[in-house]
């Protein structure tokens, strides 16, 4: 129950592939609670992956619906353990940015709808399919997973320099 | 500490960037910030350099005569303090594509209805496609919008645009999401 740190690139906590989540034990529960005081603290994000505040466990925590790409399409609050990626549908290119890689930005492309599988903070096996600006941040999340930035997935440097909006 | 903007030009062979860098790397220079293109034929260089220990354009000696001598135009312009760093822009970010027949004035033309509204451009290429019967001319620019201008804004006045010119022209935003 804390807001914590998120950690930049070169961390290297960042480059790691992370461990699935065992049991949904209390230590666990609690490390759910501060990715999502971490998101909300954050104001302007829509998820946060573990490995991002330090924690190297397959779980991410994704909220579109505060956004305005993401409020007429989503599925609320996401607290997803050992996601995993069944379908991936059509194409979508967004200029990403990612707090753990401040002051940069990248074309990216990744599916523009998603199967996606995984236990829900209660341990519950769950299934949903997300489209347009939620898919897109549930891959952006679920590849901090595999110790995947946005930087290997963007498609062109050159013009990719700009700050990100606040 | 000053930095300098070097510009490189000259016909496209392997090579070049290394040749470039390495007078760079030997005299220690940081590479801030860079693009590197090739327009027909011609490979062009842009980097923003510094080094702690080079004041004013003229401690570089003749530091670049080697790449005039194998046949690249050079130019070095040095910057006014702070002149490296990117100044916020606050507005959304379009990208906005024209093409059409090819025809002159089309760069001018868009570029003139953005400058005179104070819009940014800060990314253009152009390129001449198609057949030499019938070219086609592309052009494809990144701008940042003055705060209160919004992409609808830039849709109208681009719609109105593309009737008189008789070109192709859409306009997307590219905000970056953050994530």
């Amino acid at each position: 129950m804390a807001v914590k740190e998120i950690l930049q690139y070169p961390d290297q906590l960042l480059k790691t592939v992370c461990a699935p989540i065992e049991k949904l034990d209390a230590e666990t529960d609690a490390q759910l609670q501060d990715l999502i005081d971490t998101m909300v603290a954050s104001g302007h994000s829509v998820g946060v992956a573990a490995p991002q505040i330090g924690v190297p466990r397959r779980a991410v925590v994704v909220d579109v619906s505060k956004s305005k790409l993401g409020r007429d399409n989503n599925h609320g609050l996401l607290v997803m353990v050992n996601p995993e990626i069944l379908e991936k549908e059509g194409e979508e290119t967004m200029r990403e940015g990612c707090m753990s890689v401040p002051d940069y930005t990248g074309n990216v492309t990744r599916a523009e709808s998603i199967l996606v599988q995984f236990l829900d903070r209660d341990g519950s096996d769950r299934v949903i399919r997300a489209n347009g600006f939620e898919a897109v941040a549930i891959q952006h999340e679920l590849d901090h997973l595999d110790g995947l930035l946005f930087l290997d997935r963007v498609s062109n440097l050159k013009t990719d320099v700009y700050r990100r909006k606040k | 500490m000053t930095h300098f903007a070097l510009t490189i030009i000259g016909r496209d062979r392997s090579g070049i960037v290394s040749q470039v860098t390495e007078i760079l790397y030997q005299l220690g220079c940081n590479i801030a910030d860079s693009s590197c293109s090739i327009l027909g034929g011609q490979f062009a260089m842009i980097l923003l350099i510094s080094n702690p220990a080079i004041k004013e354009k003229s401690d570089f000696g003749d530091a670049f005569t080697p790449l005039e001598e194998s046949g690249l135009s050079v130019f070095v312009r040095t910057l006014k303090p702070g002149g490296e760093t990117r100044s916020q822009l606050e507005g959304d970010i379009c990208l906005i594509s024209v093409y059409g027949a090819d025809k002159p004035g089309i760069v001018y033309q868009v570029a003139k209805e953005l400058g005179d509204r104070k819009v940014n451009i800060t990314d253009l290429n152009t390129k001449l496609i198609g057949s030499e019967t019938r070219p086609v001319y592309v052009m494809m620019l990144e701008a940042v919008l003055p705060p209160e201008m919004s992409e609808d804004d830039l849709k109208t006045i681009m719609d109105r645009l593309k009737g008189e010119m008789q070109v192709d022209i859409s306009v997307r935003s590219i905000t970056p999401v953050e994530l």
